[in-house]
């Protein structure tokens, strides 16, 4: 016989329909658990603005949590799931890239659902407590001389400025949250064995770095510490994608009187953290796509 | 010539060094039900992973209805319904219905009526978690998940396997109404031969990864013989022969000899090499299926 | 039960299949113009390949002892009687069973004839 047309291929949006279906019902625990914990949490804020503390600010660019939840997702998607040899899925009638792709699309989805209702949860946090929804505020500018070694600050150093927040930086929860995410669904989809990977990239960055700090005399150690810090807090660093550098470029000072206030090394900014997000989702995607080549059926 | 559904070319597949297949060429014609068997680790897994797409050859290739299973992974498991010999419980949290609505969702052939019916007739809790099945259950909803869809090729290995006495009856008394339903070729990976002998209608023999034999039922009733030999003073017997099994009487005067070969030709051979041939008995299935599996060569 | 297999008879299914349908009519079970079970329902019921079930239906329709009635299923043909042919085929199929069974005991034909009158006695008593 022939193939029959009866026996035909489902079609791609079914496929991700289905798989949204299995992803969201796979973390329903996890996600029941988030939502007590949100619950304890608003409140506790509330109790605490009942006693008279002040309002609570909507900075959800501020927030490392999306990022995590963007980096701990693959887990969740990928947890019963033979992701090399002949698991369950591999059995159904997908090419095997496009229905691991599928599947890390059906993640991202109830990603994005999942941050957008943090950020919602934020904004009625600060609704309810009067905190500051604009971001314009007040802030403490440090002068370029600034040296975080030395112990105290000369206030008359310090600018005072107003700072009108670009409306658009709301949007880094999202895309932290996505970079993050495209970031482990590579590392999960590439190795057998990830974790071991993390442990043991994550283990050799701090040695690196720490020694680094500590041979700064010596070129490969300073330079590779030099190199590590840069990734995480350069200008087109980790923290750029994260929080637009809000993260490393705020900083609590100590003044010569002993008060400690918050103050800012410096200000973000938005085409920075485009062109950051723009870096880093594309160091994902070439990832990702690498990982997929793992998977592909012809070859 | 009878179409194949099945067709391998020089098949070759080995892990760490162990040869699983070696350059099988297998022949199923469609609309059969084609018994392979063999000992565990002959090869029988590994055929049909290959089929699935889900392990790539060494070398050789093998092609599902005219279609090469490496180039065409999807479409040929579209056309395929594959129970594998380990129950994998995959989503252990899904109940049974769940995880039979999720098969559906791949497959515009199912047909949920008939799910149902074998749901019923196999006696299994529709509302229990999959991870909470009986071993016998589990692999009884996968067998539901490969029949439903109607597959015009049904891979199984090892089905009968962990079933009591009862529950393989009923096995093989559904293999026996799904095939007078829909026009199936079933291919069977069992050592068990004669639980699956009243279905079988070819049958091929693999041993440490090599093709000994593989032909029709009606030829293998043809080709296998017990013979009953008078034999004379310091015998010698004729060269060519495959002989499967000997038995010599202490006095060396009398034999009992299983070989495969036309009847007439052996018989012919053995008289003029000076034995007596009293009888060529005929042997059961069963019998004759496992002196294929010691013949030397391959046919 | 219309058919039931031995399964320590060495012969191909759809011969035995045939047979029992033969003994069924010969021994009045199946009468001429009675419908043969559905191949479903006896493979169903053997838990056998219903292609064996066919073969033997369809040899059995080349012998002109069951014929097939469109959209219907398979009967048994008209021209069968109780006492026709298929009575004397039956009854060679058992002698030449039972032959090539006392062969192997070392028994003559004689032997037989003689063991087979004492036997029949013996079950008269």
């Amino acid at each position: 016989m022939t193939t029959t047309p009866l026996h035909h291929l489902p079609r791609l949006s079914q496929v991700v329909r289905e798989q949204l279906r299995v992803t969201a019902l796979s973390i329903r625990l996890p996600a029941i658990a988030l939502a007590a914990i949100a619950a304890v949490v608003t409140m506790l804020v509330i109790a605490d603005f009942l006693r008279g503390r002040g309002g609570v600010e909507f900075a959800p660019e501020l927030s490392l949590i999306p990022a995590f939840a963007g980096a701990l997702m693959p887990i969740a998607v990928w947890l019963n799931e033979q992701r090399f040899g002949a698991g369950f899925m591999w059995t159904l009638p997908v090419d095997r890239t496009r229905h691991a792709l599928a599947k890390v699309l059906a993640g991202w989805i109830i990603l994005i659902v999942a941050v957008t209702g943090f950020v919602i949860w934020l904004l009625i946090l600060a609704l309810i407590t009067k905190g500051n929804i604009t971001g314009d505020e007040i802030i403490r500018l440090l002068p370029a001389s600034y040296d975080p070694n030395v112990s105290a600050v000369d206030p008359s150093t310090l600018r005072t400025i107003r700072w009108s927040f670009p409306p658009v930086l709301r949007l880094v929860p999202f895309f932290a949250a996505t970079g993050a995410y495209i970031l482990a669904s590579a590392i999960a989809l590439g190795f057998r064995h990830p974790f071991r990977w993390i442990i043991g990239t994550v283990a050799a960055v701090y040695l690196t770095a720490a020694i680094g700090q500590g041979i700064a005399d010596d070129q490969f150690w300073a330079l590779s510490g030099k190199l590590i810090r840069t990734l995480q807090e350069g200008r087109y660093g980790l923290d750029t994608l994260l929080s637009a550098r809000a993260e490393s470029l705020r900083t609590v000072v100590t003044f010569s009187n002993g008060q400690r206030i918050t103050a800012w090394r410096g200000l973000p900014v938005v085409t920075d953290w485009i062109i950051a997000v723009l870096l880093w989702t594309g160091l994902g995607i070439g990832g990702l796509s690498a990982a997929l080549m793992r998977h592909r059926e012809n070859r | 010539m009878t179409a194949l559904a099945v067709q391998t070319t020089n098949l070759s597949k080995s892990y760490d060094n162990q040869s699983a297949l070696d350059r099988v060429d297998l022949r199923v014609p469609e609309g059969s039900v084609y018994v392979m068997v063999g000992a565990n680790g002959a090869g029988k897994s590994t055929t049909f992973k290959i089929l699935m797409n889900l392990e790539r050859p060494d070398s050789g290739n093998a092609s599902v209805f005219g279609l090469d299973t490496g180039a065409n992974g999807p479409e040929v498991r579209a056309h395929i319904g594959y129970v594998p010999e380990h129950y994998d419980a995959g989503y252990r949290w899904m109940t049974s219905a769940r995880l039979l609505q999720h098969a559906e969702a791949f497959y515009p052939s199912w047909d949920s009526a008939y799910a149902d019916r074998l749901v019923k007739s196999l006696d299994i809790r529709m509302d229990r978690k999959t991870g909470g099945l009986s071993k016998g259950e589990g692999r009884r909803l996968q067998l539901v998940m490969a029949m439903s869809h109607r597959p015009p090729l049904l891979l199984l290995d090892e089905p009968t396997e962990g079933l009591d006495p009862v529950a393989r009856r009923q096995l093989l008394t559904l293999i026996a109404e799904h095939l007078a339903d829909s026009p199936t070729t079933i291919v069977i990976a069992t050592h068990h031969i004669h639980e699956v002998e009243s279905l079988a209608d070819h049958i091929a023999a693999l041993n440490g990864g090599r093709l000994v034999a593989q032909m029709s039922r009606d030829e293998l009733q043809k080709n296998v013989r017990r013979y009953e030999l008078e034999l004379p003073e310091n015998w010698k017997a004729p060269a060519g022969l495959v002989a499967t099994q000997t038995r010599t009487s202490p006095d060396g005067r009398d034999a009992q000899w299983t070989i495969i070969g036309d009847e007439r030709d052996v018989a012919e051979r053995l008289t003029s090499s000076g034995a007596n041939v009293r009888e060529a008995q005929p042997l059961a299935f069963e019998e004759a299926a496992l002196a294929l599996l010691s013949g030397e060569r391959a046919q | 039960m219309l058919v039931t297999l031995d399964n320590r008879d060495l012969r191909p299914l759809y011969l035995q299949i045939m047979d029992e349908i033969r003994r069924a009519i010969v021994v009045g079970k199946l009468k001429p113009e009675d419908p043969l079970p559905s191949v479903r329902d006896l493979a169903s019921e053997l838990a056998i390949n219903p292609r064996t079930v066919s073969q033997a239906y369809q040899e059995l329709e080349r012998e002109e002892v069951v014929y097939v009635k469109r959209g219907q299923g398979t009967f048994v043909s008209p021209t069968m009687k109780k006492n026709s042919r298929e009575r004397q085929n039956l009854a060679r199929a058992l002698a030449k069973r039972t032959l090539i069974e006392a062969r192997r005991s070392g028994l003559d034909l004689q032997e037989l004839i003689a063991s087979l009158k004492e036997a029949a006695a013996e079950e008269r008593q």
